[in-house]
């Protein structure tokens, strides 16, 4: 029985002793990675790998081939086999050959900050890196990854540019700097590895996530006469746009339907000073609500209200946005909402 | 090879519209270029008197139409009457059957309208019930719309847009040309009194000899390091496209012809770049968006010469 | 450090199997038959699994597959040590780990285990043709580890960037080989069974074992004479000494006492020369009669024969030097001397009583006795042929009196006989006669078939001589070769028969680059890289100073090709280079260009900003932008360009 215990003691401590390996190994790579950066991120565009920040090491695969040459080597000289000397020293020359490629394969790439689209706060980040490559042959097989996340690989054509999309989940509204990235490359033979690091300038803006239960939309203003559900006003002739089921058929404008031969059914659109307005308004939400359940709430209402097309304005405070609609309007609204309260606009 | 007849032109045109060198050249670039230009600007500023002299400096027929919100397609196209004499429908053509038409207001009329007229420009034919006309040569569209966001108004989405070739601004004029403008003579007298320079044969010509303009290899390559960048910064929501480039060459051979050039500079392209991206590239970055020459500059720095 | 472990993709898993095939097919003749077919079997699976994408074995198949493979081979060897056993055990590994292919790593570990079959084939042979199959092996090895890295180009392009890494690869390779501090095997035990099938003269001579000898064209060794080569009559390669006799065969003396150095004096000039032995797994070294000198760590037996410390397991080379004429043994000791004059009781009674004639006649005079001797071989008009006829029990009065057809040791065995019999010592030497100058590089190449047996009488007041009895019936065996002593119409080894001259030569010329190959790559040992050393002028080299001279040249060779790798073929157009040079200038005054800056733009600011160069900025410019804008060529504008930039010093 006791046994039994020693050996799961033993598991434990070697566990524990695994553990303190992990952490010992991540400081000290922590404490490499600070010096191999130097400069400090983020650094300005384009980041170009030059041949002081690409570091070289065997490979596990490059390890075992170098034991087994080690071997080859020592069987050679017990048996006096000429051609057991050339084999190894061939291979040795392989493997090192094999450092000048891999290590080329990697320097001299720039790095430039490609796009970052915004997102919700619990969605993916997306951070692209446009990859350049300014020589006459190709760059095969370049991998990319943030620290002990899933890689991402790429190849550059000849004097040519790859996008590389890297993912990190966005958990916060706000700027979202983007982590720093290890480029690597272990092409052509697998031996050797090259790689460098690098810190793009280059932020995602994350919206508040939209709440999934909201509040219907803030409508304000005199509901009481003449208006429509969906906050256009019934005085002022404004133009005309094509007739929609839910229109009401006293703006159908027939005089211009009977313009035109075979046309489509005219809705007369005015605006005025009924016109209701729609305002999401930081006040109407109660006080009782945190901040951030506030700003999800008003995402929520922005994206309602752009999906139903309609035309609304904010109030945040210090914020103020114009009634408007269309992509620009969104996306002005949410940018506010994920900065608010973060001094930077 | 500097071409008198097109700086007789210039100044003919500078004479009358004052202290705004710039903007004119780039107008009649784009009309060299066989392009049309979208002028977005507050109203009195000179657009309308812009297109009028163009087309009385280079002898061409000229058609304003002001875009409004009950406007049909058949407004700005055309209508077949039934001719009762004859028996027969008879098509009376609209507005843009002319060589130089001002569409005032574009953003005043519903989509509709407006697509009426867009493809139109596109094509440079019309086909009304059935039928395809061919629209004069030259033709030359000069599109104006409000900056200001009204309600009631379409403002023109982004796909139609690209059809412009240009989108410039003409601002307000600078102190000493407004009062020149203000202590010299009418205006419209002075148009009226001016005289072709050219014929309408030799225009065509000019936009031939534009086509021919030399872009060496070098250049091509700065263009698509343009178009690349745009594609790829985070400083841009969506890149150029290839349609874009195509206008940014072709705009910037006429720019080199105007300058009495065959083969086009880098100078030309960053000369009329911020025109080319101004209805086509959108910061990301929302405060930028209404400072065109900015965001142009910042693309040019940003790109070197190959 | 990124952890991808991607399966093995379906080319991967074909470069995979290729690179088995290369490393495996050159084995099967060394593997027992069972193996060859079980490792084809599971070939076969793994073409199979790749063509239907079959799901892989389970892992307890596996297992068990282990386990019967190397089972098999402990039933088949009795043991799983040793040179073929091991290789059949990597051939089990490598036909089961194709089976297995999960991931990237396992490619990894097959190309690491096809690299261990080429050292095993080596074990083998190491011919040129061995070489070159191995060149190709390592050759597709390679091209497997670059598909598993990436596996997009096609065979072809994969092919050709190995083939251009290894060639890279290949200054490195000559370096080391040349430079590496070579050490001299072996470093631990050897396998009983390297040499079991080397053929060569052995410690016993029975009637026939020299005949079967004569029917291989296999080499002995090879000589290089510093001089002239001597007469073929004087090329007797002394071998083993073999003093008893048990009426049947001879053999080697059972104790010898050893010389440390050359026990004698030779008279006349010294012969020069040099052997390159292949391995026969004895201890004798073959020497021209008789040695003046040894070789290093070799004694000479008290019968005048150099043996080395060590079985000759690989081949040796070594410097000799040999006295045409010698007086050997005047003072030999009783005991070798008694020892020579053995005879079984019984056997042979018609020789004996002859030779009992010639003592009754000439008493102790052992001159006239040898004399008498040779009289008789000449009589009785003995025909040397290399298929005499089987003998009895008195196969020497047989051989002499009935049959008269015999090979060399019927001829040395009945001489030797009859001088015993008459009271005088003698002794039968093996070694080879003559050999055959290669004219293609003057080397001397002594076949298997060469390998012949002389007599050796002591005679009081000479010492031992020298009698070669088949050199009084057939004396064109010793002055020209065997095919021109046996008569014809005998089956001669295929290379000893000098019928096709055009195949003569041609055998001269791979013999020599076989020689070149034996003498430069395989016999490249400690030994020949401090002479190739010294000759270099790195005297008494010790491993210190090797490994810095290697790393200096290793260096330089990888600094050569970093440069080449590293090589930027980004071709410059020339006006921008000339305009690179001028805005250089300028910016050394302050006035600098931005890369997005045009020509023309630019020449404009820097023109205000330095008037006085006004004219000539701007006539840069606008060349410039003409050159590299403009159409058409523009020579004259391009030298234009240049003479102002050269002429302009802001």
């Amino acid at each position: 029985m006791s046994r039994i215990s020693d050996w799961a003691m033993l598991g434990a401590t070697s566990s524990q002793a695994l553990n303190m390996l992990a952490s010992l190994r991540r400081r000290l790579r922590e404490i490499f990675v600070r010096w191999a950066l130097r400069v400090r991120p983020p650094e300005a565009a384009p980041i170009i790998l030059t041949q002081r920040r690409v570091y070289v090491l065997p490979t596990r695969a490059g390890l075992a081939y170098g034991m087994a040459l080690l071997i080859i080597l020592l069987g050679a000289m017990n048996y006096n086999l000429s051609l057991g000397h050339a084999l190894v020293f061939l291979l040795a020359g392989l493997g090192i050959v094999a450092i000048l490629h891999t290590f080329r394969n990697l320097v001299l790439v720039s790095i430039r900050p490609g796009r970052c689209e915004p997102v919700f706060a619990g969605g993916e980040a997306q951070f692209d890196l446009v990859l350049e490559n300014q020589r006459p042959d190709p760059r095969t097989s370049l991998r990319l990854f943030f620290e002990d996340d899933v890689p991402v690989e790429v190849d550059i054509g000849r004097r040519a540019a790859t996008v590389a999309t890297l993912t990190v989940p966005a958990a916060r509204r706000g700027w979202l700097a983007m982590p720093r990235v290890t480029i690597e490359t272990t092409w052509p033979l697998g031996l050797i590895r090259a790689w460098s690091y690098a810190v793009p300038d280059l932020n995602c803006l994350v919206y508040p996530e939209p709440a999934a239960k909201a509040p219907p939309l803030p409508w304000s203003g005199d509901s009481a006469r003449g208006s429509t559900r969906d906050g256009r006003g019934v005085d002022d002739f404004s133009g005309l746009r094509n007739h929609q089921v839910a229109d009401p058929p006293r703006h159908v404008a027939w005089k211009a339907v009977a313009r035109q031969q075979d046309g489509p059914l005219l809705t007369k659109l005015f605006s005025g000073a009924s016109a209701q307005q729609l305002w999401l308004d930081w006040n109407s939400l109660p006080e009782a609500l945190d901040v951030e359940r506030r700003l999800s709430i008003l995402a929520r209402w922005m994206l309602d209200a752009d999906a139903a097309g309609l035309a609304w304005g904010l109030h945040l405070p210090g914020v103020r946005l114009p009634p408007d609609s269309g992509p620009a309007q969104l996306s002005s609204g949410l940018r506010a909402l994920a900065l608010h309260d973060h001094g930077t606009h | 090879m500097r071409l008198p007849e097109l700086d007789a032109i210039l100044a003919d045109i500078n004479r009358i519209i004052l202290g705004k060198e710039r903007p004119i050249r780039l107008s009649l670039a784009c009309l060299l270029a066989r392009g049309h230009l979208l002028i977005e600007d507050l109203p009195g500023v000179g657009k309308t008197t812009l297109a009028h002299v163009l087309a009385r400096v280079l002898g061409l027929d000229f058609q304003r139409i002001q875009f409004t919100s009950d406007m049909l397609p058949a407004d700005i196209l055309g209508v077949s009457i039934f001719d009762r004499d004859s028996g027969s429908f008879h098509f009376h053509p609209g507005p843009i059957f002319t060589q130089v038409v001002l569409a005032d207001e574009i953003n005043r009329a519903t989509p509709k309208a407006q697509s009426a007229l867009l493809e139109a420009m596109e094509e440079r034919q019309v086909t009304a019930e059935g039928k395809t006309r061919a629209l004069p040569e030259p033709f030359f569209v000069i599109a104006t719309q409000n900056p200001t966001h009204q309600i009631g108004t379409f403002p023109l989405p982004e796909s139609q847009l690209d059809r412009f070739l240009l989108k410039i601004e003409l601002g307000y004029p600078d102190p000493a040309a407004e009062r020149e403008l203000l202590a010299g003579a009418d205006r419209r007298q002075m148009v009226a009194s001016l005289s072709p320079r050219i014929a309408p044969q030799r225009l065509i010509e000019l936009q031939d000899s534009v086509r021919a303009v030399h872009a060496s290899p070098a250049l091509i390559d700065y263009v698509q390091a343009l178009a690349a960048h745009t594609r790829t910064a985070p400083r841009w929501q969506a890149g150029l496209s290839p349609r874009a480039c195509l206008a940014l060459l072709a705009v910037a051979r006429a720019w080199a012809l105007l300058d009495g050039r065959d083969h086009v500079l880098p100078e030309d392209v960053q000369a009329v770049l911020p025109g080319v991206i101004a209805h086509r590239l959108r910061p990301t970055d929302d405060t930028l968006r209404t400072n065109v020459e900015s965001v142009a500059a910042a693309l040019i720095e940003a790109v070197p010469l190959p | 450090m990124a952890r991808i472990n991607r399966p093995v993709s379906r080319r991967q898993a074909w470069w995979l199997l290729a690179t088995a095939l290369a490393a495996g097919l050159p084995l099967t003749p060394q593997l027992p038959l069972w193996l060859s077919l079980a490792a084809a079997a599971a070939f076969c699976w793994r073409a199979a699994l790749t063509l239907r994408q079959w799901r892989l074995p389970p892992r307890w198949l596996m297992f068990v597959l282990v386990i019967a493979g190397t089972a098999g081979v402990f039933l088949q060897y009795r043991t799983i040590f040793g040179r073929t056993p091991g290789i059949s055990l990597l051939v089990v590994f490598l036909a089961l780990k194709l089976l297995e292919l999960r991931a990237a790593r396992d490619a990894m570990a097959t190309a690491l285990l096809c690299y261990f079959l080429v050292l095993g084939q080596f074990l083998f042979t190491q011919t040129i043709p061995t070489a070159l199959l191995a060149c190709l092996t390592v050759l597709i090895t390679t091209a497997n580890l670059l598909a598993a890295s990436d596996d997009r180009p096609n065979p072809l392009q994969q092919l050709r960037r190995a083939g251009l890494m290894l060639a890279q690869a290949l200054p490195f390779m000559l370096l080391l080989f040349v430079l590496f501090p070579r050490i001299q095997g072996p470093l631990w035990g050897i396998p009983q069974d390297r040499f079991a099938a080397v053929s060569g003269l052995s410690d016993t001579m029975s009637p026939g074992s020299i005949a079967q000898l004569s029917q291989s064209d296999a080499i002995a060794f090879r000589v290089q004479f510093k001089g002239t080569v001597p007469q073929q009559s004087q090329l007797y390669w002394r071998g083993p000494v073999m003093p008893a006799f048990d009426g049947r065969s001879w053999r080697v003396a059972q104790t010898l006492g050893a010389y440390p150095e050359v026990p004698y004096r030779g008279l006349g000039t010294l012969v020069d020369y040099e052997v390159t032995l292949e391995p026969h797994g004895k201890f004798w070294l073959f020497a021209l009669e008789l040695p003046a000198t040894l070789p290093p760590d070799s004694a000479l037996t008290s019968d005048y024969q150099p043996i080395a410390r060590e079985a000759v397991r690989n081949r040796l080379r070594y410097n000799q030097r040999a006295w045409p004429e010698a007086i050997a043994g005047v003072d030999e000791a009783p005991g070798a001397l008694r020892d020579a004059l053995a005879l079984p009781k019984q056997g042979n009674p018609r020789i004996r009583a002859i030779s009992a004639g010639w003592q009754a006649r000439h008493g102790n005079d052992g001159a006239a006795i040898l004399a008498a001797a040779e009289a008789l071989f000449s009589q009785q008009l003995l025909i040397y042929t290399l298929n005499p006829p089987l003998l009895g029990a008195d196969m020497v009065d047989e051989f002499l009196f009935d049959s008269r057809r015999g090979f060399c040791e019927h001829f040395a065995t009945a001489f030797v006989f009859a001088l015993r019999a008459a009271g005088v010592p003698a002794r039968v030497v093996a070694g080879y006669q003559g050999g055959e100058v290669n004219p293609v590089d003057g080397y001397l190449v002594v076949r298997q078939y060469d390998a012949h047996a002389w007599a050796e009488a002591w005679i009081a007041g000479r010492g031992w001589v020298r009698i070669d009895p088949t050199a009084i019936s057939a004396p064109s065996r010793i002055n020209n070769n065997l095919a021109n002593a046996v008569p014809s119409g005998e089956e001669l080894p295929f290379l000893a028969r000098g019928d096709l001259a055009w195949l003569r030569e041609l055998r001269y010329r791979l013999d020599a680059v076989t020689n070149g190959w034996n003498q430069w790559v395989l016999g490249y040992n400690p030994q020949r890289q401090r002479d190739l050393l010294a000759s270099l002028g790195l005297n008494e080299p010790d491993w210190r100073s090797m490994t810095a001279v290697l790393s200096v040249l290793c260096g330089m060779v990888m600094l050569g090709l970093t440069a080449w790798i590293l090589r930027n073929r980004l071709r410059v157009d020339p006006s921008l280079a000339a305009w690179r040079r001028f805005t250089a200038r300028l910016a050394k005054r302050g006035v600098a260009w931005q890369t997005w800056e045009g020509p023309l733009a630019f020449a404009e600011r820097a023109a205000k900003q330095m008037p006085v160069h006004a004219e000539a900025i701007a006539e840069i410019a606008s060349l410039y932008a003409r050159l590299r804008y403009a159409p058409g060529p523009r020579a004259s504008e391009f030298e234009q360009l240049k003479a102002k930039i050269a002429a302009f010093k802001p």
